[in-house]
């Protein structure tokens, strides 16, 4: 696969979701771009269970399983920090098999879904990201086909996503920052996918908090009326 | 904890449980050639394929009784292979008609960063050997006469001395679950291979 770049893009002021997607592709279409499909990457979380933690004396580790519609037969395993295993789709009947010692976290399952653009070398997935029935974010992904290596094609592809993500481009991806001249691969777009599902994860919790306040917040409210 | 246990259904959760049949035996150095010549006339026409392969044992081990375990394959003589993870379930207890040893088998192929990979999971390994030697094929039946190698030095391949005289056969079919006809097949090419080598159903625990 060529070098990609995957982001987020944050939800236009007052739109919705599907409104800002909906902004999106009309802006790819605008441009040229021709519609060719759909994609989906999805990502499940596993822990290594607690009695497997006593014996290892480690903290417990979080891996990833994640799958991408663009390479059907694959199954990407992989750990924060940590190797990235491509491997089939027997995988998954492994993890089966494993799960006396790792259990998957309650409701981790996020994916996001969407069409595919082709655009002359450039290949545009725009996602809705989903964590159960609810959107909880949106995903860019812009992959450049002719080129592997990122540290040649980077400049090009930045100036491909600043015409039509305009000040929402993203910097350049952390998978590429320390082996320049390494060759891309799958495995480094799935590392993307997982830092941007923990990304909208970590924005979902704190929207949680922040109306768990709200709501205590108001509940005393209420106290202050019936002085003792 | 084992999954449970793989019966004949051949479907569970939406994924074919396949089961490695399995007949073994063995031949001393000097009868390889006759075994091998035999072999090349009952097998399938192919050009005589050979073979060098490492392989690691992986423990995980839990708060069960018995730990997880994982065999990671790779060959020292095809560049490009990709590496093959296996797991193999308890032999199924039942029919003792049954002429091959069943068990459930899960084969995965994948990136070579595998090693790397079952560490972080928590695997440590148990064992690694080198094996060396040919392989047939007859329709699905698969049949490999090898020698296992015990390596020295960990990690070293290279510097390996054979673990034994002799030649291991393994008489192998993977087949969906509740395919038992299989095994009369394994057992008829069997026959067809006595006196040069006697195959049969090797209980693993019984080794031990």
């Amino acid at each position: 696969m060529g070098v990609t770049c995957v982001s987020q893009m944050p939800v236009a002021e007052g739109k919705s979701v599907q409104q800002t997607v909906e902004l999106l592709t009309r802006k790819l279409e605008m441009l040229g771009a021709e519609k060719q499909g759909t994609f989906c990457v999805d990502c499940e979380t596993y822990h290594t269970a607690a009695s497997t933690l006593g014996s290892q004396g480690q903290a417990g580790k979080l891996m990833y399983v994640m799958h991408n519609s663009e390479y059907p037969l694959s199954c990407f395993a992989l750990f924060e920090n940590g190797p990235c295993l491509v491997a089939d789709t027997n995988f998954d009947v492994l993890m089966v098999k494993l799960k006396g010692f790792f259990q998957s976290a309650k409701a981790s399952k996020i994916e996001t879904r969407g069409t595919r653009y082709q655009y002359c070398d450039f290949l545009v997935k725009v996602g809705t990201v989903t964590m159960g029935p609810s959107a909880r974010g949106i995903s860019v992904e812009v992959e450049y086909g002719p080129c592997v290596v990122a540290s040649d094609c980077w400049s090009l592809l930045l100036e491909f996503l600043q015409s039509f993500l305009g000040s929402h481009t993203p910097g350049a991806p952390a998978v590429f920052g320390s082996r320049h001249d390494a060759v891309y691969s799958p495995a480094d777009t799935m590392v993307q996918y997982m830092e941007l599902f923990n990304k909208i994860r970590k924005q979902q919790q704190i929207l949680w908090m922040g109306r768990d306040l709200e709501r205590t917040s108001s509940l005393s409210c209420n106290f202050s009326q019936y002085p003792t | 904890m084992e999954a449970p246990p793989v019966t004949m259904m051949p479907v569970t959760g939406g994924t074919i449980n396949m089961m490695e049949y399995l007949l073994q035996g063995s031949v001393l150095d000097h009868s390889l050639e006759s075994l091998i010549h035999r072999l090349r006339g009952l097998c399938d026409n192919m050009e005589p394929e050979t073979f060098v392969d490492h392989e690691m044992v992986f423990l995980l081990k839990g708060q069960q009784a018995s730990p997880f375990v994982l065999r990671a394959r790779r060959s020292l003589d095809r560049t490009g292979a990709p590496w093959h993870l296996r797991y193999l379930g308890q032999p199924e207890m039942g029919d003792k008609n049954r002429h091959a040893l069943v068990r459930n088998c899960v084969d995965i192929a994948t990136s070579e960063n595998l090693t790397d990979f079952l560490m972080e999971m928590g695997f440590r390994m148990d064992h690694e050997f080198v094996a060396r030697g040919h392989l047939f094929r007859k329709g699905i039946m698969k049949i490999v006469v090898y020698k296992v190698f015990r390596i020295l030095v960990p990690g070293n391949t290279e510097n390996t001395e054979a673990l034994s005289l002799s030649y291991l056969v393994e008489l192998s079919v993977v087949a969906p679950a509740g395919q038992d006809v299989v095994s009369d097949d394994m057992r008829n090419f069997a026959e067809q291979l006595k006196p040069l080598v006697h195959l049969e159903k090797i209980d693993p625990k019984r080794l031990m």
